[in-house]
């Protein structure tokens, strides 16, 4: 039975940027990063990538912000997704206005299952998955992981870590829970979201990324959508962890074990 | 000798020399695992002035020296075999101010190159001399050495990037030679006689090296090929791309195969081709890309391919063709090669070496990777299971002498990179010519009339 997928692609610093907080301490400083798609996302492309290789059916990629998202709705498009959403928005967002916009595409595609990121690598606050699910009154699998380890032979053949039964009706998880695995399962239509255990994303090939720039990305607006923007939430103060002392080089093994001793007060 | 031995306890620091057998184990090798390290003692000064001290008491002694860095050479120009002093400038790293403006870095001949261009890019600058081992390289033995690496095509070799040095000769004159001068049209420029000496002439104690800007834009593709011919085409088509290249690299199936087994590492491709290009680029041209890539797929000359989309997916394209050297000599006992051929004549070369081994040699394995955009190949035959190391050894000596006779013939270099050091004595003629060999042995006694100075190495 073939499957429609819904994922999402939020636009994220790129962790290999040296990220500054600004001097007045309400954000960071943006001149010089490079951004990229939130990994947690790209590892829910892929995911459902796999799924429709062995299943049949299509991947809707969705992301919402500027046009600058672009370059992540065809990044995923570029791994093969099948076509991208995009909601038109410039200016200050939080998760719940981000939930609200998805709930209205889920709402016009009825996808089979909609597969999120666990959280954005940018302010990791891990709650867009959830309002998705509740409003939808959908069930929601969280934190999904594999059974088999990264290097395994099911993660070489790319084998898709979320197992679809034979009814078509639903899916088993395999979850990480305290010191072990859990698996559950759950009807469809659900939400699953990802942890960095579930695959490792394939590259986007050649062919795919020249493939990508004429697959089509059809924009919405919030407002077209209905859905007010407004943050509820907003970010008060940013700032560094404060700066660990820089260590010192002691001459030999006699003064290591003294100031271990005097200052540490290790042994 | 006690002489010696007395009055380097009485002039120098008490950890000025080791005769740790450790010490002198290590210190003694470099990554040519040929030679068995043997030398009498270890020194490490800290200045240049105590290596002017240290060599004129050498020389008045009849000492034998043998200048060391990171030890990262596979010529052997760094091992100590015959019971010679290693001096090891590693003691000396220290790093100067950035000079953002003159876009110029004075360092000491100990400092590890990467650590050179984290400094640099502190300031968005860049070192450009980049290679494998960069991080335990060191930049005294990088410019003695003239070492390559992957990004000579785009900006050459160290010695374009060395602006002065300050050297010290056997009998412990020093030299300050350029300074930090892009222009000094005054007589011989001494500097580059230095520069690839490979420590037989002086030892290279501090450099003010050249610096340029960091590229705005880098891009990085993996292409699948299916054999060395469409390797050369790919990049008569990168010559002619809408970007500057920086780097063009290729490895054979061989090679992946081997990294696959050490670092379980593989190309992000369906299959293993025979052959992959890693090609490296700087402000593509958006527009004018796609039209190029497309043609490279219309006209079949790639099979396949992928471009880096950040700089972790760059970092790990770059380890399936870095990992490679290492790999080789985890999972076996590679004989190593590293030859330079006009880029006209690299196909017709291969094409007989390969015939050489096959007719010669059968079974025997093949890892080809290198620098292909400067005519650089790195040729390692690996050791058959079944053969001891001492016959293979032998074997491989009449493979060189008939490899060479290739080289010699398509008018290429014995060694490309690497350097002459003990290795590559015996084929130096091949590519030099008698005349500049003797002349080579006159400066050599000029500098160093006693011949203490790295002994046994290049001449």
């Amino acid at each position: 039975m073939p499957l429609k997928i819904l994922v999402t692609a939020k636009r994220v610093e790129d962790y290999e940027s040296k990220i500054k907080v600004n001097p007045q301490g309400t954000g960071i400083v943006a001149e010089g990063l490079k951004y990229k798609i939130n990994p947690f996302d790209e590892i829910g492309v892929e995911e459902a990538l796999r799924l429709v290789a062995k299943h049949g059916g299509e991947v809707v990629v969705v992301s919402v912000g500027t046009k600058d998202v672009h370059e992540q709705l065809r990044h995923a498009l570029a791994m093969g997704a099948t076509r991208a959403v995009w909601v038109n928005h410039t200016g200050p967002m939080d998760q719940l206005g981000v939930a609200a916009c998805l709930q209205k595409i889920v709402e016009k595609e009825k996808p089979d299952l909609c597969i999120l990121g666990k959280q954005a690598i940018d302010d990791e606050q891990s709650q867009v998955g959830s309002y998705l699910s509740e409003w939808l009154g959908w069930s929601q699998a969280t934190f999904a992981s594999k059974e088999e380890s990264l290097e395994s032979d099911a993660e070489k053949s790319k084998t898709p870590a979320i197992k679809l039964a034979a009814d078509g009706k639903s899916i088993t998880v395999v979850r990480e829970v305290d010191g072990g695995l859990q698996t559950i399962e759950s009807p469809l239509p659900c939400v699953a979201t990802t942890e960095l255990r579930l695959n490792q994303p394939r590259y986007a090939s050649l062919p795919g990324i020249m493939k990508a720039k004429s697959k089509p990305i059809e924009e919405h607006t919030p407002a077209a959508l209905g859905v007010d923007m407004t943050p509820k939430l907003t970010v008060t103060r940013m700032a560094h962890p404060p700066a660990r002392k820089a260590g010192i080089k002691v001459p030999d093994v006699a003064a290591l074990v003294e100031k271990l001793k005097t200052e540490a007060k290790a042994i | 000798m006690q002489a010696f031995l007395d009055a380097l306890t009485r002039d120098f620091p008490a950890d000025f020399a080791s005769r740790d057998a450790a010490d002198l184990a290590t210190y003694g090798g470099d990554w040519t695992k040929v030679y068995t390290p043997a030398p009498s003692l270890l020194v490490r000064p800290r200045s240049t002035d105590e290596v002017s001290r240290f060599l004129k008491l050498a020389s008045t002694h009849g000492i034998a020296v043998v200048p060391s860095g990171g030890r990262t050479g596979l010529a052997g120009g760094a091992v100590a075999k015959d019971g010679e002093v290693v001096l090891s400038l590693e003691r000396m790293r220290a790093i100067a101010a950035v000079d953002p403006v003159a876009l110029t870095l004075h360092v000491e001949a100990g400092a590890i190159t990467e650590v050179v261009h984290q400094a640099a890019a502190q300031h968005g600058l860049l070192w450009p001399i980049d290679f494998a081992s960069k991080g335990s390289s060191m930049v005294g033995g990088n410019i003695a050495t003239n070492a390559g690496g992957v990004r000579v095509i785009r900006y050459g070799l160290t010695r374009q990037w060395v602006l002065g040095l300050t050297v010290v000769t056997m009998t412990g004159e020093v030299m300050e030679l350029n300074g930090a001068l892009e222009k000094n049209n005054t007589g011989l420029d001494l500097r580059q006689l230095f520069i690839g000496s490979e420590g037989i002439l002086g030892v290279i104690t501090e450099a003010t090296l050249k610096l340029t800007r960091l590229p705005d834009r880098v891009d990085v593709f993996l292409f699948a090929l299916d054999s060395l011919q469409a390797v050369l085409r790919l990049f008569e088509e990168a010559r002619r791309g809408p970007f500057t290249i920086m780097a063009y690299e290729f490895f054979t199936a061989a090679c992946s195969a081997r990294l696959e087994k050490h670092r379980g590492l593989r190309a992000p491709f369906e299959q293993v081709p025979s052959h992959c290009v890693l090609l490296e680029v700087e402000n593509a041209k958006e527009g004018a890309l796609d039209p190029w890539l497309g043609a490279l797929f219309e006209k079949g000359l790639v099979l396949d391919g992928t471009l880096a989309a950040d700089t972790s997916q760059a970092r790990s394209l770059w380890t399936l063709r870095e990992g490679i050297s290492e790999s080789l000599s985890a999972t076996g006992m590679p004989h190593k090669n590293d030859i330079a051929l006009p880029i006209s004549k690299l196909s017709v070369f291969c094409d007989e070496l390969e015939t050489l081994l096959a007719s010669r040699y059968p079974g025997w394995e093949l890892c080809l990777f290198g620098h292909i955009g400067d005519g650089n190949l790195h040729v390692n035959i690996m050791k058959p299971e079944a053969l001891g190391k001492a016959e293979f050894l032998a074997l491989t000596h009449e493979v060189d002498r008939d490899m060479f006779a290739l080289v010699k013939k398509h008018l290429g270099s014995v060694s490309a990179e690497h350097g002459i050091g003990l290795l590559k004595r015996e084929w130096l003629g091949h590519t030099r010519s008698e005349f500049e060999i003797g002349l080579m042995r006159q400066v050599k006694a000029l500098l160093d009339p006693k011949g203490l100075l790295n002994p046994g190495k290049v001449l």
